[in-house]
């Protein structure tokens, strides 16, 4: 995190070499495929990983104060399953989203509150809440696995916005993934995420209110879910909560982690997630232009990410002395 | 117990003969006999999860007709998760509370195999519901995949027509479930009568909208001519039906899914022009066969695991067209009927 | 006794408050919560599930209950190692397909299938470790990587031959055996799952590669520097976890007489969450694997009974949510505060009226009137020496005594000045006594009875007695042996003065005043240890009666003394012969005149005295006051006293300048001089004793003349 700009190949780490092969896949995919360096496609592969990369983003804050967050894909999907559940009851829009708000920031809270003051492992709090947000809505809320956005609603015209031809979607991320980068490197608050995920302890002896910003991520987090899922129901006029089971989970933790940040926390910014989303977008991409099956798509990923953190095994090994405990 | 039970039954009906026939010789047997049959018998469906359209239906229809003649209908919920499933079946045979019909929606072809072998040497009729398994059951109820993909692939031909770029474009669901797999084999069989008509990709969707979209997303990319894409199964086709959307491809492109006539998921979506064309199961149809075969079976004194009937739901094409009031059932209307119960 | 005090005696001696905190102390406390939770669940589900429990029912439903409990079993161990294994589902699928593939279409026999797969598990269990072990990658990710992969090739695997397999004919009695039958009443996976957890659990707790994954799970870097091979041991975790997914894949294989798309999906978040609500701590360190079986239990039973009361999806991930929340946070809780709730709950006071007494103040004209002749006494070993709890002197008039350095240090005859670490024993060594070959007995605080020989070796002789049932502490222990005495037949009678506190605590046994001391012997001829007498409030100091027939020892909060009979028509029982005295009674020894010498470590003062007739308030007091302002028995003040056969008091001697002998805890008399020790002191006394036979030594005095 010391120099802005590009990795340096010289210092080859784990963000460098998930760059150098999305590099070397862009490069390749230009050449041989036929329409892969058109601008729509160029776009669509953009737009085809910006939901994953909004989520990602939220995740990254989360993780580089040493947490994760297993409830995103529940928070998505659920608190926009309930939203337009209760606009297709006939719930006043304004009310409805007032009730989803505010659902979802108690879900953050209840995280970081669990997290913070109750010294629960961030993993099985937001397991469980995750699970459990997904329980509730599913069986007390909704009837049905897939919610459809009521005709003519706002969020069905959100959908359908372009601006210069490119989705809304690409714009969202795009303005995300800024206003993160400038809240983690440019503002005080930013910059003591990394100090707290470094060293919890330290930053509570120095005065950082460690606990208070703890929950500050959860609750961020909680909210660009709801982002996320607001454009997922706008984009196919519905919301299905069966990605909740999906391993939608599992390809957010990937872009955030597999561009380098960290799961010990301290490492990493908006950057890597972009590093992480461009190599998973431009491979899905280039593999459903070449028709491979979906399930040989899943293995060439697996692949092609396991080499990625061998390599970055071989270059970087870690040491015994300084590798900390419970780090998994 | 079954012997006491087939004994009280006889002594029963013997009584009625003997005491209650000579005065009311000219009764109809029939419903006392059909009552006798089939009263506090237990119905159970396992489908794949119930929290989708075809699902609430088959489990409304059947609850309606089961506790109509004095029976016990249940259900169970494995949430699409094959193990759950498994369990479900197993604890069902295993309890208390055996069923003596089960309805089971296998998720594929061999799953559930040997548990319903088990489920009638226990004495339980198994009744496969819409997806076929490779099991000789007492009866399967539901659609033939094969006719129902040659049915999308003639709707999606009809649909491009003679002028056109005569591309088409599949979204397959993956490639282990038996539905996805017989539909394909169903749409290339018609296919391969067209032969200027041909296949330009055929990506999966893991019957996910997300996916689907993705990959449709992709496929006008790489084909903008593209006329016609079948995806097969309304679950996902929404997710084609956006990246058609997005591509400003809205009437150009001619949009085949399958579907169980629910009003929200097929009908309004023909109305509204998302779909050309909806191959759709009769759903109210389908659970009337099945009702039917469930009433035959306990009437029948046969054992568990003798009759091997097939009874496959009539399909059709729809297209806005064709589309009357009485085409789709709607789940909003018999959830309020529920609720209202 | 007012009203009052009687409530209080009864409040605070009939209700057995010590017990709550015993119980706590116990390491399977640590299991309460997953216990508790297990209970509540089956309890629920047993009662809304009509048949849950009959046994046809059990049968079948707790196959699928084998198959996971495998799977939670080795993910356990890749916990208590310090990672985690998200690849457990995909290896589960895959072995799982394996067999299928051996045997339905390669149609081999089911043991071909058994063994690829096993194969299959050990091959990926094998991948992660090296992975994970040896190139060192972060577990979370690295599992998570290999589990995408897995399963994707698993699905392709099942695509591919799903026709072939319905095809086959093949069929085996042995896979209808294991997938369909029982043996002993219960299923071959539950069986399977039981063996596995016992092996597991005894390699864990037993065996130096269980304890070098405990160890490596509990600190990496401390296992790493005590020359563990971690990377093995790391390795070595996967490789498990693989292998117990594999049976329970090769198990569902028979049991379903096939592979779906499905098998095994979403496997990773179920067994982990059995694992967590078990109370197996991520990171490592902690849990076991009955933890995790528990888990395993809870978890499928809660899961398939929703669903079998017919609840729709989303419930059962609802009441999984609140389960594991609510678990966990009560586990983290429970383990962060236990030790506070002990510190709590520990000290459970109780009442007691002590007698009054006599003054012992200068110029009282009592008998127990100190006087300030000790601060007389030579040093011996100033600023050398800490905590002379006893001394001793061997033939050769050299001097002995025990450190706090855990050392039995010897000065050497005749002016004492010279000393050298005599026996280093470890613990604390107090009570000191010499044997007839003139090995030196002694008991170690906190460790037992130890002799010492000539020849400084040093030998345990005894560390426990018998286990007695209704403890609920281990009282077989030794907890804080503290004084001891050899009979002429070679018997070594000593006092282990709490059961409930390790030496050091000995204020918070004092301010507690539970009866719980105890007189033990122990026989030289057997090894055997015996408990003589229970229920003493901090048994002490124990001196063999000049005749050798009885024995006296102190019972030192009582301020008692008491005479045990060895011989005799009252041979086995005891009489108190002093009560009530002024001072706490500590170390008694045999004095040249026929009587004896007794140490007081302490003097009684009303406001303490009082205190015991408030346990209530004896108990806020260690609850809310920190440790440094707590009343507890006054050690400003001590000395020695001397009494006769039948207890009468002869005469009393203290520092009353409190300069050199504040308090004394021992004395002996050897040769004219009376030699002092203090456990809080920093030197030896030796004080001349007036009139005293100048030849008498303690050696002489119990195993006769120089022979």
């Amino acid at each position: 995190m010391s120099t802005i700009g590009w990795p340096s190949f010289r210092s080859l780490n784990q963000e460098g070499i998930v760059f150098a092969i999305a590099v070397v896949l862009f490069v390749s995919a230009a050449i041989g495929l036929p329409g892969f360096i058109d601008a729509n496609n160029l776009v669509s592969i953009v737009r085809s990983v910006s939901v994953l990369g909004i989520l990602a983003l939220g995740m990254a804050v989360v993780v580089i104060g040493r947490g994760i967050d297993l409830s995103a894909v529940a928070i998505m999907a659920m608190s926009v399953a309930w939203y337009l559940q209760l606009l297709n009851t006939g719930t006043p829009d304004g009310l409805a989203f007032a009730y989803v708000l505010a659902g979802v920031l108690a879900i953050g809270m209840l995280n970081g509150f669990l997290v913070a003051y109750a010294d629960v492992p961030a993993i099985f709090v937001t397991l469980a809440t995750g699970s459990f947000v997904f329980g509730y809505v599913r069986s007390q809320l909704i009837t049905q696995d897939a919610v459809p956005v009521p005709q003519g609603h706002w969020v069905e015209l959100l959908g359908g916005l372009r601006f210069l031809d490119i989705p809304i979607e690409v714009f969202v991320f795009a303005g995300l993934a800024f206003l993160f980068l400038l809240f983690l490197r440019y503002t005080k608050w930013g910059r003591y995420i990394y100090f707290a995920g470094d060293n919890p302890v330290a930053a509570r002896n120095i005065g950082i209110p460690v606990r208070p910003m703890l929950v500050l991520r959860y609750v961020l987090s909680a909210f660009v879910a709801l982002v996320a899922g607001l454009l997922t129901a706008a984009s196919l006029h519905s919301i299905n909560t069966r990605v909740v089971n999906s391993t939608l989970l599992y390809d957010i933790v990937l872009v955030a982690v597999i561009g380098g940040i960290g799961l010990s926390g301290g490492r990493g910014g908006v950057r890597n997630v972009l590093v992480g989303a461009a190599l998973i977008g431009i491979l899905l991409n280039a593999m459903t232009i070449i028709d491979i099956p979906l399930l040989y798509q899943n293995l060439i990923k697996a692949a092609i990410l396991l080499g990625a953190i061998i390599v970055d095994g071989i270059i970087n090994p870690r040491d015994e002395q300084t590798a900390q405990q419970g780090d998994i | 117990m079954k012997f006491i039970r087939t004994f009280m039954a006889a002594a029963t009906a013997l009584a009625v003969t003997a005491f209650v026939a000579p005065t009311f010789a000219a009764d109809d047997p029939g419903p006392a006999a059909y009552a006798q049959a089939l009263k506090g018998k237990r119905v159970m469906l396992v489908p794949l999860a119930m929290g989708f359209d075809l699902a609430q239906g088959w489990a409304h229809f059947l609850k309606k007709e089961v506790e109509g003649w004095g029976g016990v209908f249940e259900t169970r919920d494995p949430n699409w998760v094959v193990d759950a499933g498994a369990q479900a079946i197993t604890d069902a045979i295993s309890s208390d509370t055996r069923p003596d019909v089960l309805i089971i929606h296998a998720p594929d072809l061999n799953s559930y195999s040997k548990l319903m072998k088990k489920a009638q040497a226990a004495g339980t009729y198994v009744i496969l519901v819409d997806n076929p398994a490779n099991f000789p059951a007492d009866a399967f109820v539901g659609s033939d995949w094969d006719r129902l993909g040659q049915l999308e692939a003639e709707a999606a031909i009809k649909g491009c027509g003679e002028n056109s770029s005569k591309k088409i474009g599949l979204v397959q669901g993956d490639q282990a479930n038996s539905s996805s797999l017989y539909q394909y084999a169903g749409i290339m069989k018609v296919l391969d009568k067209h032969p200027d008509f041909k296949v330009v990709a055929k990506p999966d969707s893991n019957w996910d909208a997300t996916t689907s979209r993705n990959v449709t997303t992709t496929m006008l990319q790489q084909n903008p001519d593209i006329c016609s894409i079948i995806d097969f199964w309304d679950g996902d086709a929404t997710g084609a039906s956006a990246a058609i959307r997005d591509a400003k491809l809205d009437g150009k492109v001619f949009l085949v899914t399958t579907g169980g006539g629910e009003k929200a998921a097929d009908c309004d979506k023909l109305q509204d022009g998302t779909y050309g064309a909806v191959v759709m199961t009769d759903l109210a149809r389908q659970s009337g066969d099945m009702n039917a075969i469930i009433k035959f079976l306990l009437q029948s004194g046969q054992p568990a695991g003798t009759s091997h009937t097939y009874i496959y739901t009539l399909e059709k094409a729809t297209t806005k067209a064709d589309l009357k009031p009485d085409s789709c059932w709607d789940l909003k209307a018999l959830q309020a009927e529920a609720a209202a119960k | 006794m007012s009203f009052r005090e009687r409530l209080q005696s009864w409040r605070y001696n009939l209700v057995p408050d010590h017990l709550v905190g015993e119980i706590l102390t116990k390491r399977w406390t640590d299991n309460a919560i997953p216990f508790l939770a297990l209970v509540v669940t089956l309890a629920t589900f047993g009662s809304l599930i009509p048949g849950f429990f009959k046994l046809t029912s059990l049968q079948e439903s707790t196959r699928q209950l084998g198959e996971f409990s495998m799977v939670v079993t080795g993910m356990t161990v890749v916990m208590l190692g310090g990672g985690i294994d998200l690849s457990v589902g995909s290896i589960f699928a895959l072995s799982c397909f394996s067999a299928v593939y051996v045997f339905f279409i390669l149609e081999q026999s089911i043991w071909l299938a058994l063994a690829a797969s096993l194969a299959t598990g050990l091959i990926f269990g094998a991948i992660n470790g090296y992975l994970v072990g040896y190139l060192r990658l972060r577990a979370f990710l690295t599992t998570l990587v290999t589990f995408i992969f897995g399963r994707a090739l698993f699905d392709i695997l099942v695509t591919t031959y799903a026709a072939d397999v319905q095809l086959s004919t093949a069929t085996s009695d042995v896979l209808d055996f294991i997938g369909d039958s029982t043996f002993w009443g219960l299923s071959v996976s539950v069986w399977l799952a039981i063996i596995l957890a016992i092996v597991t659990h005894i390699a864990l707790t037993r065996s130096r590669p269980g304890w070098h994954v405990l160890a490596v799970g509990g600190s990496r870097r401390s296992a790493h520097n005590a020359g563990i091979r971690v990377r093995r041991t790391v390795f070595m975790t996967y490789v498990f976890s693989g292998f117990c997914a594999s049976i329970g894949g090769f198990l569902i294989a028979c049991r379903l007489s096939g592979a779906g798309p499905g098998t095994g999906l979403n496997l990773e978040i179920m067994a982990l969450t059995a694992a967590v609500v078990g109370g197996v701590s991520l990171g490592g360190g902690r849990g076991s694997v009955i933890k995790g079986l528990m888990g395993a239990i809870i978890v499928l039973t809660m899961t398939n009974g929703l669903i079998r009361l017919g609840y729709g999806t989303g419930t059962n991930q609802m009441v999984l949510g609140i389960m594991l929340a609510v678990a966990v946070t009560i586990d983290i809780r429970w383990l962060k505060n236990r030790h506070k709730v002990l510190n709590e709950v520990y000290v459970a006071p109780v009442y007691l009226k002590m007698g009054a007494t006599q003054s012992a103040a200068p110029g009282s004209g009592t008998p127990y009137e100190l006087d300030n002749r000790l601060s007389a006494a030579d040093h011996i070993g100033l600023g050398e020496l800490e905590g002379p709890e006893d001394v001793i002197l061997d033939r050769n008039d050299n001097l002995y005594c025990g450190t706090r350095h855990g050392e039995i240090v010897r000065f050497f005859a005749p002016d004492y000045v010279k000393s050298e670490v005599f026996a280093h024993i470890g613990g604390f060594p107090l009570g000191l006594a010499f044997d007839k070959a003139g090995n030196l007995i002694s008991c170690v605080g906190a460790m037992g009875l130890y002799s010492v020989s000539p020849e400084r070796e040093v030998k345990r002789l005894s560390a426990e007695t018998a286990r007695s049932w209704t403890s609920i502490v281990d009282d077989a222990r030794l907890r804080d042996p503290n004084d001891c005495d050899i009979a002429p037949d070679g018997r070594i009678y000593f006092t282990d003065s709490t059961k409930r506190y390790d030496a050091h605590d000995w204020a918070l046994d004092s301010i507690e005043n539970r009866a719980t001391g105890r007189l033990l012997v122990y026989d030289p001829k057997d090894g055997s240890t015996r408990t003589l007498l229970d229920g003493y409030r901090y048994t002490n100091g124990v001196c063999m009666a000049h005749d050798g027939k009885s024995l006296f020892f102190a019972e030192s909060w009582a301020c008692r003394v008491h005479r045990y009979w060895l011989e005799g028509p009252k041979a086995g029982t005891a009489e108190c012969v002093i009560r009530d005295m002024p001072g706490y009674p500590d170390n008694i020894n045999r004095a040249s005149d026929g009587n004896y010498w007794m140490a007081w470590l302490g003097m009684r003062t009303p406001s303490f005295d009082l205190s015991l007739r408030h346990p209530d308030m004896r108990k806020r007091m260690t609850r809310r006051l920190p440790q440094d302002e707590w009343l507890f028995p006054n050690i400003n003040t001590g000395g020695v006293v001397k009494f006769d056969e039948k207890g009468g008091i002869v005469e009393a001697m203290g520092d009353l300048t409190g300069g050199a002998h504040p308090m004394v805890t021992s004395m002996r008399e050897h040769k004219g001089f009376l030699f002092v020790g203090g456990i809080l002191n920093n030197r030896i006394g030796r004080y001349k004793i007036s009139g005293a036979d100048p030849n008498w030594t303690s050696s002489a005095s119990y195993w006769g003349a120089k022979s």
